[in-house]
């Protein structure tokens, strides 16, 4: 087999770049016709969703419409507000405004950078999961410091540090009604924190419940989701959903890669982790389809379901490769997005 | 003539004189006195109008005498007779008077006739005069004209202009008072000083000719001279030679090779000149030299090539006329295929020596039919070399310049036009023949000035120096990196099949002390081999493992834990780094695809390279890559999270300082070095 044209070295480099990509965030802009994926060399890169689902699309509407370098490191979490992009990595959280990124500026420049304060000064903690709670305009970030920092979006000062977790935290959730926030960390805990009193409020600890433990993939929770009175969570120990106010399982799903996350959808629950598949779970525990991707990973999905943009309602998952999937039926992938 | 007639008459008139002629007009007393009668003369005299009336009347009277006579016979009567003879009488006496008129007019027609000739005569007499003055006055009028037209010769000289004339003409020629005035004698003059100068001339002229007689004969002595002194020349230059050599100034050695040149075909004579100058200029481990027969060189262009149009003719024929004898028809291929094939007899062969006293030998040879250029080429080292069995292919002379400008295979001829000259002959590819005629590598053909640009095919492709200049630095410096390269890998495999990873001393530092990872093996495999293993799907996929590369396999140890790394090399290493892809047999099989940290090790190792690559020229790389494995290894075991359920202590207790164990969503490993504080954390 011959090399496609003369391979010098920077089209060698480039392509192992491109082999040794991981896409670990997504974000859907508000207007919601634009995707953006952050990667592991800390680039985002904005793909417009509404071009590659059209009917002329071409092979370069698959491609970015704009690439920037965001981060000195990966950038682990993404979320929008309704102008701003939100990416956090290595330590700190930076704003974009989607204005400006779509007017293909050359350099982006961030609307603002902050980073949390950090206890130790070894090593800069990294940021895993970010949320927003829009009823109190904070934004709340988590990750190696096994800390939640809320964040006051209008004055930018970090109000409240809640402590608890004894291990870094991967994943946050936020229960609307109450509203309390969820986090999942390393030290295999589950745990509720009410946003007004600052306390931890309830804790589960996953890895003790004997139906979904798994001690040879350890006891990390790697992700979470909650609809008000129930809760889905997987990592290490499988894929469980509970009931939150008598802290049971309810369901144990049988599926033995971890996952990596995981989201309510109708009355459904998509999951994707390990293993090259993005898998539809009824509640009740059945597997009702396992849809194959692209990439032998999933680190993430996500649903657009942007009001604004009906027609660009889809599935795009995206995990340990430099290919975003965008499932436009959820039962089939219909093409990818390549970094 | 009127004299002759009259003579003539005379007589008659004499005896008719006698009766004298009623009512004829009388004659003039002049002309009774000649002795003679002349009738002429009295012709003049009468008037002819009176002798018409005359005449007139003498017939009414006949005519009336006939017609009394008549009646009078008609009456008959006895006066009758009488009257008759009277009247006969009568009639008679007008008979004569008609015969004197018919005399008369006779001599009256005779004498005008006469007259009239007279006339005519004169008037031919003056017209015989007037044609012989028309034609003396032509005549004259010609030899005027001709004397008008008359160009002497000495119009035709070119005198000198008059002011030269009479500023050069010596006076006595000149007379310029007298020629002044007139035309005649200053012609007279100029022609004079003409002539005079003209001789002087012709004096100078024959001097100037013996002159040179005298020269030639002075040369012809010189050159005999000279002649005589070139055998002797000859003879110091061969007692020069054992000079030259203790100088080290081959002179002699790059005359000859220069004669030999003479006969290069064009692109092997680019190649040459610059290859020489280069090597003179700036490169002193550049030598060149020519190989092959000059005799068959010069055999070449003897028969002319209307014979090898005749031969392929008749191989045609031959061709079609055997169609049935099949063995004729493809020995008839084989010998056209061979005929397109031939090589030029003379080769250029450059040597280039490199630090370690290795020499890396390219012999290029012309392919004349096909109008490229292709190399062989030969490592030879200082020192023998045990060849370890997977660096078999580094220094095989089919692959060692593989790729040198990336792409740049060597296995296809570069002249699109051949292919046309191909399926004439039904070569299918070109890579079949290039063990034995060498490779058509696009550097080979700059480097002898052919261009062949990929969208124009052309016919006569020239050989250009300018071209070549520009590429012989760049390539020999990639050729001379590139043996090192080799070398250097050649020495590295022999230490690595033995188990050991060379680690230079100043890479030391990349690596903690103490290393427990163990290589046990590191074989070559074939691409197929490599095609086939399942954790490189990705990279067959991605188009980074093609034909040209070398494919080995590394097996690295500790414990119960077995690492499979299978390397791609590129044949441009070390600028395009090896590539390492991995399956780890611990607790399962561990691949890319199912555990982001073995993703996570090969990133380490095939993206961040760039800090292996050691002091320049980067001929670590590879071993410091392995190295690295190594280390990476001994992180990703002694991290591995305990599983609490398994009794027993862990197999790999953690020896490694490290910050955190795991880090971000994936739960990376610290698999960076810190060096010199000696802990692991992560990128």
């Amino acid at each position: 087999m011959d090399a496609p044209g003369p391979l010098g070295q920077v089209e060698v480099f480039q392509a192992l770049r491109q082999l040794h990509m991981t896409i670990f965030s997504q974000s859907i802009s508000p207007c919601g016709k634009f995707l953006a994926a952050g990667n592991n060399y800390g680039q985002i890169a904005i793909f417009s969703l509404s071009a590659a689902l059209s009917s002329e699309a071409k092979e370069e509407s698959k491609k970015p419409v704009v690439t920037f370098q965001a981060h000195d490191g990966a950038v682990y979490s993404m979320t929008s507000t309704d102008r701003h992009l939100l990416s956090a990595g290595d330590g700190e959280v930076k704003a974009w405004l989607w204005a400006d990124i779509l007017k293909k500026v050359k350099g982006c420049k961030e609307l603002w950078r902050r980073q949390p304060p950090y206890r130790t000064s070894l090593e800069v903690p990294e940021i895993n999961a970010l949320l927003l709670v829009p009823k109190e305009n904070a934004l709340i970030l988590a990750g190696g410091d096994c800390q939640l920092h809320t964040m006051d979006l209008e004055t930018g000062t970090f109000t409240r540090a809640l402590r608890g977790h004894t291990d870094y935290i991967h994943c946050l959730a936020l229960r609307e009604r109450s509203p309390e926030v969820l986090s999942g960390g390393e030290d295999g805990a589950v745990r509720l924190w009410d946003l007004r009193t600052a306390k931890e409020v309830q804790t589960i600890e996953v890895y003790k419940h004997e139906e979904c433990s798994r001690p040879q993939n350890g006891r990390w929770i790697g992700c979470l989701a909650t609809d008000s009175d129930w809760m889905v969570c997987g990592g290490g120990p499988a894929l469980t959903l509970w009931h939150l106010r008598s802290s049971t399982p309810t369901t144990v799903f049988p599926m033995w890669a971890p996952q990596r996350h995981v989201t309510f959808y109708q009355d459904l629950i998509l999951s994707a982790g390990q293993g090259p598949c993005a898998n539809h779970w009824q509640l009740s525990g059945e597997l009702k389809a396992q849809v194959p991707s692209s990439s032998p990973g999933l680190l993430s999905l996500s649903l657009n379901q942007q009001p604004a943009a009906p027609e660009c309602k889809v599935l795009t998952a995206a995990g340990n490769s430099c290919r975003v999937d965008v499932f436009t039926n959820l039962g089939y992938r219909a093409f990818s997005l390549s970094f | 003539m009127s004299s002759e007639s009259s003579k003539k008459r005379k007589p008659k008139v004499i005896r008719s004189d006698g009766a004298p002629s009623e009512g004829k007009r009388s004659r003039s007393d002049a002309e009774q006195e000649g002795k003679y009668y002349s009738e002429e003369a009295e012709v003049d005299l009468r008037d002819p109008g009176r002798d018409y009336e005359l005449y007139k009347y003498t017939c009414q009277e006949l005519q009336r005498l006939m017609a009394e006579i008549q009646d009078l016979k008609s009456r008959g009567g006895k006066d009758a007779a009488v009257e008759i003879e009277d009247r006969r009488i009568q009639s008679c006496v007008h008979f004569m008077t008609l015969k004197k008129l018919n005399r008369l007019a006779h001599i009256r027609l005779k004498k005008g006739r006469d007259q009239t000739h007279e006339a005519k005569q004169k008037v031919d007499a003056y017209h015989l005069q007037l044609q012989n003055l028309l034609y003396e006055v032509m005549h004259l009028q010609k030899e005027i004209t001709k004397c008008l037209e008359f160009k002497s010769k000495h119009e035709e000289i070119d005198l000198v202009s008059l002011e030269e004339f009479y500023k050069e003409a010596p006076p006595d020629i000149s007379k310029a008072e007298v020629t002044m005035g007139d035309p005649h004698q200053q012609t007279l003059a100029r022609l004079d000083w003409e002539l005079e100068q003209r001789k002087r001339l012709a004096e100078k002229y024959r001097d100037s000719l013996s002159n040179k007689e005298q020269i030639l004969k002075e040369i012809e002595v010189k050159k005999e001279y000279l002649s005589s002194l070139q055998p002797r020349l000859n003879s110091i230059m061969q007692a020069s030679l054992p000079v030259q050599e203790y100088l080290s100034m081959p002179f002699d050695q790059a005359h000859k090779q220069y004669e030999t040149a003479r006969h290069l075909p064009p692109p092997l004579y680019v190649l040459f000149v610059q290859a020489t100058a280069y090597g003179q200029a700036c490169d002193k481990t550049l030598s060149v030299a020519i190989e092959g027969s000059v005799d068959e060189a010069k055999a070449l262009f003897k028969p002319p090539e209307d014979s090898q149009d005749d031969e392929s003719d008749s191989d045609a024929e031959e061709e079609q006329t055997s169609k049935r004898r099949r063995p004729t028809l493809g020995v008839q291929l084989d010998d056209k295929r061979k005929e397109m094939l031939k090589r030029h007899p003379l080769s250029v062969v450059l040597a280039l020596r490199c630090k370690d006293d290795s020499v890396l030998q390219l012999t290029f040879y012309y392919l004349m039919n096909l109008n490229i250029v292709t190399v062989k080429a030969k490592v030879t080292t200082a020192m023998e070399l045990i060849t370890p069995i997977s660096a078999g292919d580094l220094l095989s002379p089919d692959s060692v310049l593989s790729c040198l400008y990336p792409g740049d295979h060597g296995k296809k001829t570069p002249n699109a036009a051949n292919q046309y000259q191909f399926d004439k002959v039904g070569i299918l590819t070109f890579r079949d023949y290039v063990l034995e005629l060498g490779h058509p590598y696009l550097w080979v053909q700059k480097l002898s000035g052919l261009h062949f640009p990929k969208e124009q095919p052309q016919h006569t492709v020239i050989a250009d120096h300018s071209l070549s200049a520009s590429h012989m630095e760049a390539t020999m410096k990639l050729l001379k990196a590139r043996v090192q390269s080799r070398l250097a890998l050649h020495k590295q495999f022999a230490s690595l099949e033995h188990g050991i990873v060379p680690v230079s001393s100043d890479c030391q530092y990349l690596y903690p002390a103490k290393v427990v990872s163990r290589l046990v093996k590191w074989v070559t495999i074939a691409p197929e081999d490599h095609m086939e293993l399942h954790f490189t799907k990705d990279l067959v996929e991605a188009g980074l493992a093609g034909d040209h590369n070398l494919y080995y396999l590394a097996l690295v140890e500790r414990g119960t834990a077995k690492l499979q790394a299978a390397v791609v090399v590129n044949p441009g290493y070390p600028s395009i780094p090896p590539i390492f892809q991995l399956c780890l047999n611990w607790k399962g099989e561990k691949t890319n695809s199912n555990d982001d940290n073995i993703r996570a090790m090969e990133s380490e190792v095939n993206v961040c390279y760039k800090e292996l690559c050691g002091p320049r020229p980067g001929h670590q790389l590879l071993t410091n890559q392995l190295q690295r494995l190594c280390v990476l290894l001994d992180v990703y075991l002694e991290t591995e999270s305990h599983d609490d359920s398994v009794e027993g202590p862990r197999e790999f207790p953690q020896e490694k300082m490290c910050l955190r164990l795991f880090r971000g969503p994936t739960r990376m490993k610290p698999f960076k070095y810190n060096h010199p504080q000696g802990f692991f954390s992560h990128r």
